[in-house]
């Protein structure tokens, strides 16, 4: 009846993840209780849960990908600590707890952070910038968001109910294979990828199909900011790339549960081939990650010095120089595996190539700077910050593509300090950067500088102590994912990259102390412009927060940095200007699509974890008619009429206008 | 989205819509397509079972009718032309071919030096 699943499942010995998992089910129980006692229910379902603006829909990733840091970071903790007193000894956390952690630290940042948070960001804003109302498939981007959510929930599930992988995030077999990894754990892991897979492979399809399709008046190629170009090319490659991993997981899938010999030792399988086909959607990945961080600095460090961004042109070439050059290097990944020196020194010589355009755009952000009046905002901050550190990153892995260095490096504790060096001074600066400069957009308020600033300073200072030692103790000899360890040498470093953690634990406190300072000071810190940076580019042409349509006209772009212009040439005379006649606008209606589909696929990913077969059709056949009923809908707009949009547009207008007047007169 | 300010480039059609062609002449397409679709699937499979032609050269026609057949899916169901409203589609298809491309011909030639170079142990015992 239950397939695998029994009381069993429920780790009653261990203590941490049972009482982790209690707390978090009761913390949960609690808001939900509250928010049914105070009756948001309706206005969390109508306006959130089924919504399919695609501004909700990105706050919506974006909160998603703030709760799962938090929880990747408990388990970075947890693992700095262990690594930290198990010098000769077995410290507090027993190896199969070890490595759960340490392969759910590495799913849960790169699937459920990251990719959600740079999703969310680029959802949020780039059909902003575009100038347009909506994105190309409103109702999918809903689909897209539950999935992913879906996909986290089960990998949270995992604390509590069964186990997941030990297998590193990537599950190589044949650790991953049936043999060594009987348990759930692996297909935990693997049905969360392929589920969330899905859903980012829908957003993917529709941030392309927007930027290619959606854009308003003027707004041709080489108008558009750089972040739409970096979306443009990071959801290509999300395109071109996730179908290599859902194919993957799903031979691993069909060796564990038919009996299949993709990556067996025996009956002719290779598991080199998976290594293979996994670092063929791996390294593109990290591409995905940093592509859109790279636009959002190029947005932050142009309004923030002031000018135009230097060299644009040659930026997008270097974006899509990435995105295509990205296809090229992923045996890097796999030197030591033994294809042999001219296999390897080409794909060395290719990495080493990436390092060009990257070269290109620092220097372009540079001379961005250069001559500017900067303002040292919280986002140029992290946007600053951003270069120290990523340049540092980007030289290391240049180290590790040279082949025999790599030989030397790989899998030591040098390549972990290499990739959280990119991926968090890269990835997450620019995730952070995004946060603190859209929040505004967002929401009509700023958050509180000193808070942000305090919150900087402390994880990029923690950073460098985190991971800097990583560095060393790498060079030392130290390989990567230790449950315990007898050399004397690495303990010192161990010692001060724990004590880097709680600097950086304290970054995270400050950020989380100043969303709360800035909410409670909502009414000080309004925005009442829509254009708090002195911004260039269209987002922040529109009202804070936006309304549903974004635009009452469709703006007429006639130049790069398309509002910088408006502002300088025809301010005054735009705004006060009769505008043309307000016209009624269509709008996607909501749709509990997304939502109830990820539920249903929530009950069969569920279910073919624990091989509970009737639960599978169920939840299969809920999905399937999801999508029929809504493929049968009649009508899927309403009309906004035009005296609505009049009176949403005149307050916005006064608003600035009173503003302008009160800077004129000053 | 209905109102939606479209590109100065004006109308560039996706796959799958349609140019304002009478119904007769869509459905002749649509026909055509079906037709060639099943002629090359039925050739396919009855060069497979056969022994009328040189063994060797099987595979090879398996792939050109299996490339054949993309072609027409791609011209008759999906409607990729050459012509100026099909830039982006044809832009996509070249980008997805550049990757298949790579993909897979780094594949073939990192396997065929992993498979040379790394054999199982037994195969490794054989050798010697
Ligand atoms: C100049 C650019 C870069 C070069 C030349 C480069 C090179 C490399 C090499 C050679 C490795 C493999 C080392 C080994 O396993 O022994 C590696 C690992 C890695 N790199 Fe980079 N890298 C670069 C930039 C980036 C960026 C921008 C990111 C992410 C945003 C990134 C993320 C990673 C990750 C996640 C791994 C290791 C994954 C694992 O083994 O679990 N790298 N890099
Ligand atoms: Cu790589």
């Amino acid at each position: 009846m239950l397939g695998k699943l029994d009381w069993s499942a429920i780790p009653f010995d261990q203590p941490i993840p049972l009482i982790a998992g209690a707390v978090v089910l009761i913390a949960i129980l609690a808001v939900l209780i509250w928010v049914v006692v105070k009756g948001h229910l309706p206005y969390l379902w109508h306006e959130w849960i089924t919504s399919v603006d695609h501004k909700r829909i990105g706050v919506m990733y974006i909160l998603l990908a703030s709760v799962m840091l938090l929880r990747g970071g408990s388990d970075a903790i947890m693992m700095r600590i262990q690594q930290a007193v198990a010098y000769q000894s077995q410290g507090y956390l027993p190896p199969e707890h070890y490595n759960q952690i340490f392969s759910a630290h590495g799913t849960i940042m790169i699937f459920f952070v990251a990719m959600p948070f740079v999703i969310g960001l680029m959802n949020l804003v780039v059909p902003l910038q575009l100038g347009v109302r909506d994105v190309a498939f409103p109702t999918l981007n809903s689909v897209g968001f539950w999935l992913t959510a879906t996909g986290a929930l089960l990998v949270n599930l995992s604390l509590v109910i069964g186990e997941f992988a030990r297998t590193g995030w990537l599950a190589f077999p044949p650790l991953s294979g049936l043999s060594y990894s009987p348990g759930v754990g692996v297909d935990y892991y693997a049905w969360s990828l392929q589920i969330s897979g899905v859903g980012t492979l829908v957003a993917g399809i529709n941030l392309v199909t927007t930027v290619l399709k959606l854009r308003t008046k003027g707004m041709n190629y080489l108008r558009m900011p750089m972040f739409c170009w970096t979306t443009l090319a990071s959801n290509l490659l999300i395109v071109a790339a996730f179908p290599i991993l859902t194919a993957t997981l799903a031979m691993l899938l069909l060796d564990r549960y038919l009996g299949f010999h993709f990556f067996t030792n025996e009956a002719g399988g290779n598991v080199m081939m998976f290594m293979n086909l996994i670092w063929a959607w791996g390294h593109p990945e990290v591409y995905i990650l940093v592509l859109p961080a790279f636009g959002i600095f190029s947005e932050v460090v142009s309004t923030f010095s002031g000018k135009a961004l230097f060299g644009y042109r040659s930026m997008v070439l270097a974006t899509m120089a990435i995105c295509v050059v990205s296809f090229m290097v992923w045996l890097h990944h796999f030197f030591t595996m033994g294809a042999g020196p001219d296999v390897n020194a080409i794909f060395g010589i290719a990495s080493m190539i990436i390092a060009i355009p990257t070269g290109v755009k620092i220097y372009n952000w540079l001379f961005t700077m250069y001559g500017g009046r900067i303002r040292f905002a919280t986002p140029m901050l992290w946007s600053v910050g951003f270069m120290v550190t990523f340049i540092i990153g980007g030289l290391t892995g240049v180290l590790l593509a040279v082949p025999p260095a790599d030989f030397m490096l790989h899998n030591s504790m040098f390549l972990v300090a290499h990739f959280h060096n990119v991926i968090i001074g890269g990835v997450l600066f620019g995730a952070f950067a995004g946060f603190e400069y859209w929040f505004p957009k967002a929401f009509g308020f700023r958050l509180d500088e000193r808070w942000g600033k305090a919150g900087f300073w402390f994880t990029f200072l923690g950073f460098f102590i985190t991971f800097i030692p990583l560095y060393i103790a790498g060079m030392l000899g130290m390989t990567r994912r230790m449950q315990h360890y007898d050399v004397a040498a690495w303990r010192p470093w161990m010692i001060v990259a724990a004590a880097g953690m709680a600097v950086l634990t304290i970054g995270v406190i400050c950020q989380i102390v100043q969303l709360v300072v800035s909410i409670r000071n909502r009414e000080a810190l309004r925005d009442r412009t829509g254009d708090p940076w002195d911004g260039r580019s269209l987002e922040w042409a529109t009202s804070s927060p936006p309304p549903v349509f974004n635009f009452a006209f469709n703006p007429d772009v006639r130049g790069e940095d398309a509002y910088w212009h408006m502002k300088a040439h025809a301010q005054q005379q735009s705004l006060e200007r009769d505008r043309p006649e307000y016209q009624d606008i269509e709008m996607p209606r909501n749709s509990p699509t997304g939502f109830v589909c990820a539920f249903f696929a929530t009950i069969m990913g569920f279910a073919l974890i624990w091989h509970i077969w009737w639960m599978v059709i169920l939840g299969g056949l809920g999905a399937w008619a999801t999508f029929v009923v809504f493929a049968w809908r009649d009508h899927d707009e309403y009309v906004i009429p035009a005296e609505e949009v009049a009176a949403i547009d005149r307050v916005n207008l006064e608003e600035r206008r009173s503003l302008i007047s009160m800077a004129g007169a000053a | 989205m209905s109102d939606q300010t479209h590109m100065p480039a004006g109308h560039d059609l996706a796959p799958g819509d349609e140019e304002q062609h009478s119904v007769g002449t869509r459905i002749l397409g649509y026909v055509v397509g079906l037709v060639l679709a099943l002629l090359l699937t039925a050739t396919s499979f009855f060069i497979a079972g056969t022994d009328l032609v040189w063994q060797p050269s099987i595979p090879v026609a398996l792939i050109v009718l299996a490339i054949a057949q993309m072609g027409v899916h791609l011209v008759f169901f999906l409607h990729i032309t050459t012509g100026p409203d099909n830039t982006n589609n044809v832009l996509a298809l070249a980008f997805g071919l550049l990757v298949v491309f790579l993909v897979v011909g780094g594949t073939v030639w990192i396997m065929a030096h992993l498979n040379a170079n790394m054999p199982p142990m037994d195969q490794i015992m054989m050798r010697q």
